[in-house]
């Protein structure tokens, strides 16, 4: 379970997160929608004890990030960009990833034919497409075989196929009971992949609910998105 | 400490230990310094052999190249730390290691694992050189001295790594941090030494000049000297205060 609770963030004189509260179950995908410069990476960065929040607190099953005994068994997280050095190659990122877990070698190669990147993993991470890059992110994020996924757009820069597998690769992962908490700008994507939707603009959340409550009257998810978003939307769902 | 700590250290320190030796630029940077320091222990030698060899010490002959070999080495510890802040690896580090003190503490721990034998190679590989070319004009040196002065030498490179790694965490970025270290090392410090003699007294009192005496021989005619020891508690001191610092601000500050 990962609980948002209150969080405020300031940044110079400026409030990037207004007192953001939600929940991410288990069992269930929950979608993090909203604009860019809405606050998503910011609450999903407090959440991985990357930032420091102002007031509030996020926590998973109960603890901050830091006090979780072994954080790479219990959360998988995935957030913009490669996550490793260029000059590396893919083999050895994940290697010391794995190294300081305590986990074995044998398991990175498990990991890197999960995400099909076994044949480019002597290769420099500077060489990777966009999509072999998230690949790779997908990869770290299981080598410790989580309950719990954070993924920040993580189908953005995936072919076709890609996005296929991840969608499916989520779902099951939800059905045996795992949570998996993702952010997407790609609605239709979304919509196909998620049981519970929050959306947040300028800081604050506008909708929290299962995807049907947050669709409500509109026709699709996308609608509603734009509905609750536009300057003059209103309250929360 | 219990055993699932010490555990956790060892693999922490095994993951620091594999990022330093799978990056490139790190075997780059100690190859091109055995090389430029070989290069210049030549020239050095080749100087000694031409001149005044005769009054001159393989020691002194031989690691006369530290003063421009101290570079690779502050080179090297702004890329351990540096290299975190390319490729967004910093976000992995700490969602793999969460624990940042630990971290940080155990980055400076695999650098300096790395260093202390690079260090006394490269030192050695000059002084052993100017054995080879002149061990039959130069002044003759008795082993304990050389393992003496090369223990030293060692000690203020690996101290000159450390620190440079600290202010590497601090800046976070590889070229201000070469800027601040390269500039303070090759410029700011001997223009204040050539234009601000008053103040030389205090200056054996800053980390490059107090290492410095961690291998130099005494000139007895110098009276702002410090001995070995001396040279070495200070520069430790240097390096550990900015250790705790760069610590400090990486604990407190957002990723």
């Amino acid at each position: 379970m990962l609980t948002m609770n209150n969080l405020v963030k300031h940044r110079g004189n400026q409030e990037i997160l207004s007192g953001i509260s939600f929940r991410a179950r288990p069992g269930r995908v929950t979608g993090f929608l909203g604009p860019n410069g809405a606050g998503k990476s910011s609450t999903l960065r407090i959440l991985l004890g990357l930032d420091r929040a102002t007031s509030g607190s996020a926590l998973i099953n109960g603890k901050t990030f830091a006090e979780l005994h072994n954080p790479l068994a219990t959360v998988g997280a995935a957030l913009d960009g490669f996550g490793a050095h260029r000059m590396r190659t893919g083999r050895a990122h994940l290697r010391w990833i794995a190294r300081a877990a305590g986990l074995s070698n044998s398991r990175v190669e498990e990991v890197l034919k999960i995400v099909g990147l076994t044949n480019a993993a002597d290769k420099r991470v500077g060489k990777y497409s966009l999509g072999m890059g998230r690949r790779l992110g997908m990869a770290a994020a299981l080598l410790g075989d989580p309950k719990i996924l954070i993924l920040d757009e993580p189908v953005n820069g995936l072919d076709p196929e890609g996005i296929r597998w991840i969608r499916t690769f989520l779902r099951e992962r939800a059905q045996s009971g795992n949570t998996v908490l993702l952010s997407s700008h790609l609605m239709g994507e979304l919509a196909e992949t998620v049981d519970d939707v929050v959306i947040i603009k300028h800081g604050t959340i506008v909708a929290d609910g299962t995807l049907e409550e947050v669709i409500g009257n509109h026709s699709t998810l996308e609608k509603a998105f734009f509905a609750l978003t536009s300057e003059h939307a209103g309250e929360v769902v | 400490m219990s055993v699932s700590s010490s555990r956790k250290i060892m693999q922490i320190f095994g993951a620091e230990l594999d990022k330093l030796i799978t990056l490139p630029l790190i075997w780059l940077t100690l190859m091109s310094t055995f090389i430029l320091n070989l290069a210049l222990a030549a020239a050095f030698t080749s100087a000694g052999l031409q001149g005044t060899a005769g009054t001159q010490s393989i020691l002194n002959i031989g690691l006369a190249s530290m003063g421009y070999l101290q570079a690779g080495f502050i080179i090297l510890g702004i890329l351990a730390t540096c290299s975190e802040y390319t490729g967004g690896q910093i976000r992995t580090t700490l969602t793999t290691i969460p624990w940042r003190g630990l971290q940080l503490s155990t980055k400076h721990l695999a650098l300096a694992m790395i260093t202390i034998p690079v260090a006394f190679i490269i030192a050695a590989s000059g002084v052993l050189y100017t054995f080879i070319m002149i061990r039959d004009t130069a002044v003759v040196i008795e082993i304990d001295t050389i393992i003496t002065t090369l223990i030293g030498a060692t000690g203020y490179l690996t101290l000159t790594t450390l620190l440079s790694a600290a202010i590497g965490a601090l800046l976070r970025r590889t070229t201000p941090a070469l800027v601040v270290l390269l500039g303070y090392y090759f410029i700011v410090s001997p223009l204040m030494r050539i234009f601000l003699p008053g103040i030389n007294k205090y200056l054996n009192y800053f980390p490059d000049t107090a290492g410095n005496y961690m291998y130099m021989p005494r000139s007895p005619d110098d009276i702002n000297v410090l001995t070995p020891m001396q040279g070495t508690g200070i520069s430790m001191l240097w390096t550990l205060m900015f250790i705790t610092v760069a610590i400090v601000f990486y604990c407190k500050r957002d990723a």
